[in-house]
């Protein structure tokens, strides 16, 4: 028998074309979509107890195992964002060398492999360029419990930490408090650090104090 | 509007009419068809509830079955139906004492392989309207992907599938071997993993069938 329906498998193919192709899931994601904003604490900590802090000035940038000082216009916009934040909150703006109960570092992170990024490279660099000294603990190491998440890093990031030096003596070491995460296109912006800021504190209702 | 639901009535008075006309010829014994379905995937249970609420239009299928006798035909069956939700952001809880803010986007892609049998109980009377049921059962190349903004991971893995399906034939030309199929499928698709169920859905299909020979 002739087959009279000999187009019908171009015609289906062209339609499958056109409305069964699969999508992409991050192809219609904006840069504001694409960004996740993660927070951990130390549970055993209560915010209340801690009144002041200092923040450094400038920010310590870790690119593939690198570290230098810099301070971009995003990283102005980060220290501004963050110090602002802190304030909203209840936490008083004092100098480093005024026994500050807090301390808080923003760091910005690279790394341009692909796969699983390698926290430990971070925190060992992280003792060297913060040394305990800055924040008049000298001999002090840090200590930091957390893990944090396993997404893959394809980018970069902002690590913005929180150390509790009001305990520093007593615990003869400096330990992490409060960590935040900014991941995702369009970190490294001057326009979204006030956002992304606001997101971390957001998400951590605990992070405030009263005097 | 009105003009629509007159040709619309027209044309299902036609349909009912024709049907009432015995043909000459229907399915014939070891006729070999191609059925090629159009498919808009409709999540259902756990699956709508924990992953993915919208339904798709991105699915298609097409079976090639032998024809056994005028009622029975069995043969092989694949497809492709893809699933995909973006939720707006929220705070989710990703480890202890630990949160992220993120956009949360689901994809799920399932491909099944059946062996799938095709019943239609009134072929015999040579009808243009022919209801039909069908089943099938094989494997299936299930990909889940998972994003937080725009990190995220796949998990790809071959599962069981099983398929139950009805509709309506609606047979054309002299020899009724060919036409047009309306019809719902039942999917179970088996998924157990990170808190997730069953990603059992119902698709609703429309497509042609003919001989390929």
């Amino acid at each position: 028998m002739k087959n009279k329906f000999w187009f019908v498998p171009g015609l289906f193919s062209s339609l499958l074309f056109v409305t069964g192709c699969s999508k992409d899931p991050l192809q219609n994601l904006t840069p504001e979509e694409s960004r996740i904003y993660t927070t951990s604490y130390d549970s055993s900590a209560n915010f209340q107890d801690y009144k002041t802090f200092s923040i450094a000035d400038s920010v310590a940038v870790i690119d593939n195992g690198v570290v230098v000082k810099q301070h971009s216009a995003s990283d102005e916009a980060y220290l501004n964002a963050m110090q602002n934040m802190m304030e909203q909150r209840g936490y008083l703006l004092v100098d480093k060398n005024q026994s500050p109960d807090i301390a808080i570092a923003v760091n910005r992170v690279y790394n341009t492999t692909t796969g699983f990024f390698d926290y430990g490279d971070y925190w060992d660099y992280y003792g060297g360029y913060w040394d305990p000294y800055y924040w008049g603990y000298g001999g002090y190491g840090y200590n930091v419990p957390f893990v944090f998440g396993v997404y893959q890093i394809t980018e970069g990031l902002y690590s913005i930490d929180m150390f509790d030096l009001k305990n520093a003596t007593t615990n003869q070491e400096i330990n992490l408090l409060w960590n935040g995460l900014v991941r995702g296109e369009g970190v490294f912006n001057v326009s979204t650090a006030t956002e992304a800021v606001n997101a971390l504190f957001a998400q951590s209702p605990y992070l405030n104090t009263t005097h | 509007m009105t003009r629509y639901i007159k040709i619309s009535f027209t044309l299902i008075i036609m349909l009912l009419i024709s049907n009432l006309v015995k043909a000459q010829t229907t399915s014939k014994e070891g006729e070999l068809k191609l059925h090629l379905n159009y498919q808009y995937g409709i999540p259902l249970g756990d699956f709508k509830n924990d992953m993915i609420s919208n339904g798709s239009a991105r699915g298609y299928s097409g079976s090639l079955m032998y024809q056994i006798s005028p009622k029975w035909a069995a043969g092989i069956s694949a497809g492709y139906q893809s699933f995909l939700q973006k939720y707006p952001r929220a705070v989710y809880e990703t480890g202890d004492h630990e949160a992220t803010s993120a956009v949360l986007t689901n994809s799920v892609e399932i491909t099944p392989l059946m062996a799938t049998g095709l019943f239609t109980p009134l072929a015999e009377n040579g009808k243009i309207l022919q209801p039909y049921i069908s089943a099938g059962f094989g494997v299936n190349m299930l990909s889940f992907r998972q994003y937080l903004g725009e990190f995220g991971g796949a998990d790809n893995k071959a599962t069981l599938i099983a398929q139950g399906g009805a509709g309506l034939q609606i047979t054309f030309g002299k020899a009724k071997e060919s036409g047009f199929s309306i019809g719902a499928n039942y999917q179970y698709v088996p998924y157990q993993r990170n808190g997730y169920g069953n990603m059992n859905n119902l698709g609703l299909q429309a497509g042609l069938y003919f001989p390929l020979k």
